[in-house]
C-alpha cells in the first residue's frame, strides 16, 4: 500500500520540481554573475547586479507603471464583472445566448486580439478615431502619447478579462441559496439595499478570490504591451516584465537580468501575500 | 428587481457591453475583406457601399511567402503543442492530486498542504523569470525550437492548474468509496481508474479546458523558445504584425487563428448551464 | 475455517481505540458486536478488514495472518453505515464489481448478481443508480454486493442506523435471514442497539472502551454480565445499581432497605457488594420497599419510565402501561430479592438469579 502512495504523487511532482526549481535556482546563480554578450558564462562579480539594480531608475518607474497598471485593470474587471453577472443573473431573456457572448474575449488568445486592436487603435486608419472625427470630437493619440497608451492597454486589458470576473462571480451568485433574498423582499428592501445588505457580503469570499487570482495574472502583463505599444511611446507602457524582456533577451544581458527577475519575484511574492490577507481581512469584515 | 424602468435600462447595459465585446470581430472580419483602398483612404465598414469586398486576405492564408502566412503549420504545431501538453499534464497532474487528497506525506516539515501551495504557487511565476533559464536549459538540451522542448516547458505551466482543480473534486468523492473498490479487489490503481475518475470526470474536463485554453493562448514562452523550426500560431500571427503586412491578410489570419476557442466558449457555457461549475438557482 | 485474533492493540494520538483484544470465531456464525459509541467497534471492523494496521498484535485466518495478503486479496466484504455504493454504476453493476475482479465471467457476474438482487428484494431495480434509490434499497444494494461475492469473512458496521425506526425494524429481521447460514463465512456485525444485538447473533462480543468484555450467547450475557460495565450495555431497560453488604445472613441496601439472603447468594461471603436490579423489575405501591420522590415521569411507547430520587440514590422504574403520577409524588419502590444481581466491589459478577 505504501508504494502506492509515491506512485501518484512522485511522477508530477519530480517532474514540477525538476523544470521549475532548477531553472530558479540557476537563475539565482546566474544573477550572481555578469553574463552577457560580451563575456557568456558563469563568472561571479558577486552583488554587483544587485547594486546596478538599486539605481536603476527605470526598472523602480517600471514596477510602479505595473502597479498602476495591475490594480487599475483589476479593479474595473471587477466592477463590470460584477455588474454584467448582475445583468444576466436572472429575468433575462436569451440568458444563455449572453453568458457565451460575455465569456468569448477570455477564450481568445491575447496576442491575437491585441494584433486586431492595435488596427483599431491606429491613429490615422482605425474606427475609434474615424468615428470619433464623424462627431465633431478631435482624434486620440492613442499610440502616440504616453497617457492615451496606458489607457489603451488597460482597454485591451478589461475587454480581455472582464468576463473572468464575470465568470467566477456568475458561478458565485447562482450557487448563493434564495432565503436571505426572499427575507429581504419580505422586508421590503429596495434593488440597492438588496445588493449592499445582501448580495455583495454573501459574494466576500468568491471576491476575494477572484481579485487574487486576477492580480496575480495582471501582474505578469507583457504580451499585450508588447504587441499594441512596444513599452512605448518611449517608456509610457513599460512594465516590469517588459523591462527585464529587454534588458534579458534583447539586449541578452542575462546576468543582469536574472538580478531583475529573482528581484521581481521576490517582491510580487511579498505583495501578493500582504494583498491576500488585507483582502481577507477588508472584506470578510464588511460581510459581518 | 421586477420594476420595468429597470428591465429596460438593463438590456440597454447588456447591449452596450455586448457591442464592446463583438466590436473587434466584427472589425477584423469586415477588415478581412478589403483590399487597398478600403484600408490605407480611412476606416471603411460596411462592404459594399464603403469598399469593395474580395477574398485577397482568406485566400493568402494558405500560401506561403510575400505578404501572405501559411497558417497551415503553424496551426498544427500548435494543436500538437496543446494537445501534448494537455494530456501529460492531466496525467501527472490527476495522478498527484488525488496523492494529495488521498495520502499523508511528510518530509521534515513539509505537509500535504505546503506541497499543493508549491504546486499552485507555480501560477505567480512570472514568464519572464523562467524564460531565460528556460532558454538555457532547453538550449544545453538541444531542445531549443523544438516541439518537444515546448510540450515539456507548458507541463510545468499547466500541470499546477490540473492539481488546483482537481484536489477539490477529489476531495469531495468519501473515502469509503476508495476504501470499497479496494476491498472489493482492486489495487489502489485499479481503484483510482475504475471508481474514483469516473465519479470526477467533471473536474477532468474543466481541467483540460483550462489546460487547452492557456496552452493554446500562450504567446511569450512560445516567442522566446521557438524560431524557425517550430512556430506556433501566436507567435506567427504576432510576426505578422508588421507595416508590412496588409491588414486583410492580417484580420483573416486573426479570426482564423481565434476561432477554434471561441467554439470552445459555447462549450464551456453548456458545462456552466448543466450544473457542472455551479448550482444551479434554486 | 476460524477467525482468532490476538492481544490487538490500537492506539492513534494517544486515545486508545482497541485494547489487548483477543477471540476466535467460527465460520457460519452471525457475531453481533455490541458497544457504545467510540467503544472500538469500527476500529476492531477496520483492522480486520486491513484498513487499519493495529499497534500490538494480530489477525489470524485458520492460522495465517491476514496482515501477510494486501487488502484486496484478504476476502473480506463490508458494508458501512453511510450507504456506500459505486455512484457511476447502475445497481446490477456494482452487485457483479467485486466479482468481475475476482475473474468470473461477465455473463456469470450478472446472473450471480441478479440471483442475489432477487433474494434481497430488488429484482426489476437492476439498472438503476443508487443515487435514485432509497436509503433504505441503497442499503440493500451494498449488502448484496457484500453478500454476492461469498467472502470469508463479511462485516457490518452499524448498517441500519442510519435508516428510520419501522424500516430498521424491518431489515433487521431481513438481516437476520440472509446473514446465517454456513455459506455466509463469518459474519460480525456491530451496533450500539442492546435490543438489535440480541435479535440478531447467535453469539455476542461486548465491547467497551478498546476492551473485549464478554463474548456469549446473548441470552447468556444478558442474564449473566461479566461485570457491571457489561451489565450496564446490555440492559435495556437500565439497570440500577446500588451499594450495599451482605451481613448475617441478609443483604443490607444503603439507605435503609433489608432483604433476607435470597438463594442464589447464599454461597457468597459477607462483605460489601454492589446489588443491581433492572427497571423492570422493580415495583412501585407495594407495601414492602422505600419511599422516594417522583422527579420525572415519561411515556415510552407502552411503557412508563420513572425516575425516582430515593435514599438509596436515583433509580430508574420501567412500568408497563401508561400511569400518571404527580412530579413530587411519593411512591414506594418495591425490589424483588430473588431478581437481584450482585457484583463485588470491583465489578465482576458475584452472583446472578
Amino acid at each position: 500500500m505504501r508504494g502506492y502512495k509515491y506512485l501518484f504523487l512522485l511522477p508530477g511532482l519530480l517532474v514540477l520540481v525538476s523544470i521549475i526549481l532548477f531553472p530558479l535556482l540557476f537563475t539565482i546563480r546566474v544573477s550572481l554573475s555578469g553574463w552577457d554578450v560580451n563575456q557568456p558564462g558563469l563568472n561571479w562579480i558577486g552583488g554587483e547586479n544587485y547594486a546596478r539594480m538599486l539605481s536603476d531608475n527605470r526598472f523602480w518607474e517600471a514596477l510602479a507603471r505595473l502597479d498602476v497598471m495591475a490594480i487599475g485593470t483589476v479593479l474595473l474587471q471587477y466592477v463590470l464583472g460584477f455588474a454584467l453577472a448582475l445583468l444576466v443573473w436572472r429575468d433575462i431573456r436569451c440568458k444563455r445566448f449572453f453568458r457565451v457572448l460575455f465569456l468569448v474575449p477570455m477564450m481568445t488568445t491575447p496576442v491575437i486580439m491585441t494584433v486586431i486592436w492595435r488596427t483599431i487603435f491606429s491613429e490615422s486608419l482605425g474606427p475609434v478615431n474615424d468615428v470619433l472625427n464623424r462627431i465633431d470630437l478631435p482624434s486620440v493619440p492613442w499610440i502616440t502619447d504616453g497617457a492615451m497608451a496606458f489607457i489603451s492597454v488597460m482597454i485591451v486589458e478589461v475587454w480581455q478579462w472582464t468576463p473572468f470576473m464575470f465568470l467566477l462571480l456568475l458561478a458565485g451568485l447562482l450557487s448563493l441559496p434564495r432565503e436571505p433574498f426572499l427575507a429581504a423582499a419580505i422586508d421590503g428592501a429596495g434593488p440597492i439595499r438588496t445588493f449592499f445588505r445582501v448580495t455583495f457580503p454573501a459574494m466576500a469570499p468568491i471576491s476575494i478570490s477572484a481579485l487574487i487570482i486576477r492580480f496575480i495574472e495582471a501582474s505578469k502583463i507583457l504580451d499585450t504591451v508588447y504587441v499594441l505599444t512596444s513599452g512605448g511611446p518611449g517608456t509610457a507602457t513599460e512594465t516590469s516584465s517588459y523591462y527585464i524582456y529587454i534588458r534579458g533577451l534583447r539586449d541578452f544581458q542575462i546576468g543582469y537580468a536574472s538580478a531583475l527577475s529573482f528581484t521581481y519575484l521576490v517582491i510580487m511574492i511579498v505583495t501578493l501575500t500582504i494583498v491576500a490577507k488585507l483582502l481577507a481581512r477588508v472584506l470578510l469584515v464588511r460581510s459581518t | 428587481m421586477k420594476a420595468n424602468p429597470f428591465l429596460a435600462a438593463r438590456y440597454a447595459a447588456i447591449l452596450l457591453w455586448s457591442s464592446f465585446v463583438v466590436a473587434p470581430f466584427a472589425w477584423a472580419l469586415t477588415t478581412s475583406f478589403k483590399s487597398d483602398s478600403g484600408v490605407t483612404s480611412g476606416a471603411t465598414y460596411i462592404p459594399w457601399l464603403q469598399y469593395q469586398p474580395s477574398l485577397r486576405g482568406w485566400k493568402e492564408l494558405l500560401h506561403s511567402g510575400g505578404a501572405g502566412i501559411d497558417v497551415g503549420w503553424p496551426f498544427l504545431d500548435s494543436a500538437i503543442v496543446t494537445l501534448g501538453a494537455s494530456a501529460l499534464s492531466l496525467v501527472l497532474g490527476t495522478f498527484a492530486a488525488y496523492g494529495l487528497s488521498r495520502f499523508t506525506y511528510r518530509a521534515g516539515f513539509i505537509k500535504n498542504s505546503d506541497i499543493i501551495f508549491f504546486f499552485i504557487s507555480q501560477r505567480i511565476m512570472p514568464p519572464i523569470v523562467l524564460a531565460i533559464p528556460f532558454f538555457l536549459m532547453l538550449r544545453a538540451l538541444r531542445l531549443l525550437d523544438t516541439i518537444p522542448g515546448l510540450i515539456l516547458v507548458y507541463i510545468a505551466l499547466l500541470m499546477p492548474i490540473v492539481v488546483w482543480v482537481m484536489v477539490d473534486f477529489f476531495n469531495t468523492v468519501p473515502r469509503q468509496i476508495d476504501e470499497m473498490a479496494i476491498l472489493d479487489g482492486c489495487t489502489p490503481l485499479q481503484a483510482f481508474v475504475r471508481v474514483i475518475l469516473p465519479n470526477t470526470m467533471p473536474g477532468i474536463v474543466v481541467a483540460g479546458m483550462f489546460c487547452i485554453i492557456f496552452g493554446w493562448n500562450d504567446f511569450f514562452f512560445a516567442f522566446t523558445l521557438t524560431f524557425t523550426k517550430t512556430q506556433l500560431l501566436p507567435v506567427a500571427i504576432v510576426a505578422l504584425n508588421s507595416s508590412v503586412t496588409p491588414w486583410w491578410t492580417l484580420s483573416a489570419s486573426s479570426l482564423l487563428a481565434v476561432a477554434p476557442l471561441v467554439a470552445v466558449a459555447f462549450l464551456v457555457e453548456r458545462l456552466l448551464s448543466r450544473g457542472t461549475l455551479a448550482g444551479a438557482f434554486r | 475455517m476460524s477467525l482468532a485474533a490476538e492481544n490487538l492493540s490500537v492506539a492513534v494520538e494517544g486515545t486508545v481505540y482497541l485494547d489487548r483484544v483477543g477471540f476466535t470465531l467460527q465460520r457460519g456464525r452471525l457475531y453481533t458486536v455490541l458497544g457504545r459509541t467510540l467503544a472500538g467497534k469500527t476500529t476492531l471492523l477496520r483492522v480486520i478488514a486491513g484498513l487499519q494496521e493495529p499497534d500490538q498484535g494480530d489477525v489470524r485466518l485458520d492460522g495465517e495472518p491476514l496482515s501477510l495478503r494486501p487488502i484486496w486479496r484478504r476476502n473480506v466484504a463490508m458494508v458501512y453505515q453511510q450507504f456506500i455504493n459505486y455512484p457511476h454504476l447502475s445497481v446490477v453493476d456494482n452487485v457483479a464489481f467485486p466479482l468481475l475482479r475476482a475473474g468470473w465471467s461477465k455473463a456469470a457476474a450478472k446472473a450471480r448478481a441478479e440471483e442475489v438482487l432477487a433474494g434481497i428484494g430488488l429484482s426489476g431495480f437492476e439498472a438503476r443508480r443508487p443515487g435514485q434509490l432509497s436509503g433504505g434499497q441503497q442499503q440493500r444494494v451494498a449488502l448484496a454486493r457484500a453478500l454476492a461475492r461469498r467472502a470469508d469473512i463479511l462485516l457490518l458496521d452499524e448498517p441500519l442506523v442510519n435508516l428510520d425506526f419501522k424500516l430498521r425494524e424491518q431489515l433487521r429481521e431481513e438481516f437476520r435471514r440472509l446473514l446465517s447460514g454456513e455459506d455466509k463465512g463469518i459474519v460480525l456485525y456491530t451496533t450500539t442497539d442492546p435490543a438489535e444485538a440480541m435479535i440478531l447473533g447467535r453469539e455476542m462480543l461486548v465491547l467497551h472502551e478498546g476492551q473485549l468484555l464478554q463474548v456469549g450467547a446473548p441470552a447468556q450475557v444478558f442474564d449473566q454480565p461479566a461485570s457491571m460495565t457489561v451489565a450496564s450495555i446490555v440492559s435495556d431497560p437500565p439497570m440500577n445499581f446500588v451499594e450495599g453488604a451482605i451481613e448475617d445472613g441478609a443483604v443490607r441496601l444503603r439507605g435503609g432497605l433489608t432483604h433476607s439472603l435470597p438463594q442464589h447468594m447464599r454461597g457468597l461471603t459477607a462483605g460489601s457488594y454492589h446489588f443491581g436490579f433492572r427497571a423492570n423489575e422493580a415495583t412501585i405501591g407495594d407495601s414492602a420497599g422505600i419511599d422516594g420522590a417522583l422527579i420525572l415521569a415519561e411515556a415510552a411507547g407502552s411503557e412508563t419510565i420513572l425516575h425516582v430520587d430515593t435514599p438509596l440514590g436515583p433509580l430508574v422504574i420501567q412500568l408497563e402501561g401508561i400511569h400518571s403520577l404527580g412530579i413530587g409524588a411519593t411512591v414506594r419502590v418495591g425490589i424483588d430479592d430473588r431478581r437481584l444481581f450482585a457484583f463485588t466491589p470491583g465489578g465482576t459478577l458475584a452472583a446472578a438469579p
